[in-house]
């Protein structure tokens, strides 16, 4: 009787119900789980203990039909940006256990995008890189319109161009041809 | 009997089967001795290299080639795959030079890799690697070459990412791995062509049919290929990255064997590019920009890998540049020559590396020439013939190259980037010298600096022979194809040597500058741009995956289901129908009198037009 109660989900309406899932000992209760858009403050703060987060640190995406519910909208911050030297409980993914994830973590592991900052600012790389590429496009093109070769000339053969090897008449006198000058 | 073509194919198809067998045995489960490594693979390579010198003397006495075809693999009554070897002036040279070199690599990481638990498993990816580039260079159709071409991108990633605790060797084996993709693209593009115009892919049938058609579009796709495989300027980033790989790796694939892949494949087929102006313009103008950019980003690394990757990189860019030309053989000869002295700066880094406590920066190396004489003495001598010394083995191909190029009608800026790089090409030379042998130590003292042992001296001397006379044996035993000109202005002859004396000049004043402090750090932006690689990586490498990363999750997650199950459904036709009765009932001022006297007035109008 107790195992048959204990093993029916419904509890809603029961009073004094605790148990809101099956005793099961596997899969996740359904308090874990991500849920809907947190409209009161105290929904807020169950969200915010939900995802081990404090009250003042938790922000969820705002409500406007994407999709995200309750789930915090943690920095765009990758895995590279931080401490390497700290004793993390994952080392090799720099994260400790039961952090809550980036909606995106799978963007930001240290395989993939690096959001650390650079020496440069983003502007003036991508303006220099443009910059050089540009040049670089131009310059082969005037390149193209302006070759550069050494000067020739078509080639003297000997006995008046080769006239007779060529089919010439021999009986008539052939033109001479000069394709240099002294 | 025909003697030479028995014998020719005999010990070819034996060279491949003395390089099979370690790998054969290799598949048995019973644990190999820890000396397998060197008494197995090792002695295969260099039974292998001596096996397949008898085929190379076969050719230079009498000129031999040959084309076996093995095994009819895939044949359909339209379409035939079989395995097919060609054995021509191209394969039967590059054969017993990519084994010579691989000889003394293994020779080398037998010293290198000796305290690594898993240095069998290391040798035997070295030995798949080399047999998939032995079946990529004697490939008689498309197909057996796409085999070789993926075997090497996958050894490249599985060797690159030989230490795979470490995240940065991951990523930049991801890296190999995605940009060779890209490049692949074009080479399955120029397969796919092949296949439905030519009904074949088999060399000779597409050299005989590419008369009649218009070979531009295979012919981009064998470019982009070549890009991605020999990392030409756009594809570029994963080579320097590749040094995330044992000195070993770095020596065999990503300077000798593996990144000419994309040349040679164009070599191989380059009778279908000599009549494609665009193709030969497009290779000479990436050439020429890979060859500067990257020979401008090596001029201010630290590392010493890094700036062997990028001088790699520039002499790739400067194959390309040849093959633009329309000169194929000059592209070989610089292939088999810098074979020779690239593996022999690797391994002089490696060398150094290791002595150092695996110390990479040049700026904590120094003073090594009292201390490791030989290593240095041999890193110089690979630095010269690099640059192009006259009459060691880098001034026959290169040298050939400039004169080529001084002498032919092309782009004016190809030409001038090509000798900026030349003279680049020495600056960052002299910098590596510099800074590592000359002057005073920067290391700690009790370093295990140690050249005795013959694992690491004997690779190295071979190699050093190789740089001093490969050029010129080369050279004088084969013929080239294509008659040099022969006639150039004193001024244009001398071109390399004199841009190479100025880069050199340049580079000691630069060098006598260093003692003097000036600045602390520099800040200029010009140095900015080459340290930080052009800022190619740090733009592309954010950019290109956050977009396409950020798409995908979008499309997956929120677009597909917003459009199929609100947008194309309930909330699209709301929102319709909510712009068009806002757009109707802007006009809908409530002015009912004005309407109705309008109302009134047109109607009366249309009465009177409709009785007259």
């Amino acid at each position: 009787m107790r195992l048959s109660r204990a093993l029916t989900t419904n509890t809603e309406g029961r009073e004094g119900a605790s148990r809101v899932a099956p005793l099961l000992s596997s899969g996740v209760s359904k308090g874990s789980l991500p849920g809907p858009y947190p409209q009161t403050p105290e929904e807020r703060a169950a969200a915010a203990k939900k995802y081990n987060l404090r009250l003042e640190d938790y922000q969820p995406y705002p409500d406007d039909g994407k999709g995200y519910g309750d789930y915090p909208m943690l920095p765009n911050r990758s895995q590279q940006e931080r401490d390497p030297w700290y004793s993390w409980d994952h080392p090799d993914l720099r994260r400790n256990w039961g952090e809550s994830m980036h909606w995106d973590f799978d963007m930001y592991t240290r395989n993939r995008v690096d959001t650390s900052p650079s020496p440069v600012d983003w502007s003036t790389m991508s303006k220099t890189l443009l910059g050089y590429l540009g040049f670089m496009l131009l310059m082969f093109g005037l390149g193209e319109v302006f070759p550069m070769y050494q000067p020739v000339m078509p080639k003297q053969y000997p006995y008046n161009d080769l006239y007779l090897e060529r089919g010439g008449d021999p009986e008539k006198q052939p033109k001479p041809v000069k394709h240099y000058e002294i | 009997m025909y003697m030479t073509p028995m014998m020719l194919s005999s010990s070819l198809v034996l060279t491949l089967n003395i390089l099979l067998y370690p790998l054969l045995t290799a598949l048995d489960p019973t644990p190999k001795k820890p000396q397998w490594a060197s008494t197995h693979v090792k002695t295969a390579v260099s039974t292998a290299f001596f096996i397949s010198l008898i085929p190379l003397m076969m050719f230079l006495d009498q000129g031999t080639e040959s084309i076996m075809i093995n095994w009819h693999w895939m044949n359909t009554s339209t379409f035939d795959i079989n395995i097919s070897f060609k054995f021509d002036h191209y394969s039967l040279i590059f054969t017993p030079i990519a084994l010579f070199v691989s000889w003394s690599i293994l020779e080398f990481a037998s010293w290198y890799m000796h305290s690594d638990p898993y240095m069998n498993r290391f040798f035997k990816y070295l030995l798949l690697f080399l047999v998939a580039m032995i079946v990529l260079v004697t490939a008689n159709n498309m197909f057996q070459l796409f085999i070789g071409w993926e075997g090497v991108g996958i050894m490249s990633f599985l060797l690159i990412g030989w230490w795979y605790g470490r995240s940065d060797a991951n990523t930049a084996a991801l890296q190999a791995v995605l940009y060779n993709r890209v490049g692949d693209i074009g080479l399955i593009l120029s397969m796919a062509w092949m296949a439905t115009n030519m009904n074949s892919w088999e060399i000779q049938q597409i050299f005989f049919l590419s008369k009649d058609f218009n070979m531009t579009l295979p012919l981009l796709g064998l470019i982009l290929a070549a890009t991605g495989k020999s990392a030409q300027f756009g594809l570029h980033p994963w080579l320097p990255s590749a040094m995330e790989g044992p000195t070993p790796v770095s020596a065999l694939l990503h300077s000798s064997t593996m990144v000419v892949a994309g040349i040679f494949l164009l070599i191989r087929l380059h009778p279908l590019m000599e009549n494609n102006q665009l193709a030969l313009t497009t290779c000479l103008c990436l050439g020429a920009l890979t060859t500067l950019f990257t020979a401008t980003c090596a001029l201010t690394q630290n590392d010493i890998k890094k700036i062997v990757a990028f001088s790699t990189s520039s002499q790739l860019g400067l194959m390309m540049v040849t093959i633009g030309l329309n000169q194929p053989q000059l592209a070989f000869l610089h292939i088999c020559t810098h074979a020779f002295f690239k593996a022999m700066l690797f391994l002089c880094s490696g060398s150094i590396i290791h002595s150092l406590n695996d110390e990479q920066d040049i700026r904590k190396m120094g003073g090594l020439h009292k201390l490791m004489p030989f290593t240095s003495s041999c890193l110089t001598i690979g630095s010269l013939a690099l640059t192009g010394t006259p009459f060691l083995a880098g001034f026959f191909s290169k040298d050939a190259i400039i004169e080529a190029l001084n002498t032919s009608h092309l782009n004016a800026w190809a030409l001038a980037l090509t000798l900026i790089a030349t003279s680049f090409t020495a600056v960052y030379s002299f910098r590596v010298v510099f800074f590592v042998t000359m002057g005073t130590p920067r290391f700690l003292p009790l370093s295990p600096i140690n050249e005795n042992n013959p694992a690491v001296i004997n690779p190295i001397k071979r190699l050093a022979w190789g740089s001093i006379i490969a050029g010129l044996i080369i050279t004088s035993n084969f013929l080239p194809l294509k008659s040099p000109v022969m006639t150039m202005p004193f001024m244009l002859k001398l071109a390399a040597l004199f841009v190479s004396i100025i880069g050199l000049l340049s580079a000691m004043e630069l060098a006598a500058m260093t003692s003097k402090q000036f600045k602390t750090t520099p800040t200029l932006p010009l140095h900015n741009f080459s340290n930080m690689l052009g800022f190619f990586p740090s733009t592309i490498h954010r950019l290109m995956p956050k977009l396409n990363l950020t798409l995908g999750q979008l499309m997956a997650t929120q677009l597909l289901d917003q459009s199929w199950l609100e947008k194309s459904g309930p909330k699209g036709i709301a929102s319709m129908q909510i712009k068009m009765s806002t757009h109707a009932s802007d006009p809908q001022q409530g002015m009912i009198k004005t309407y109705l006297t309008i109302f009134l007035l047109t109607s009366t109008l249309a009465i009177l037009l409709m009785l007259l």
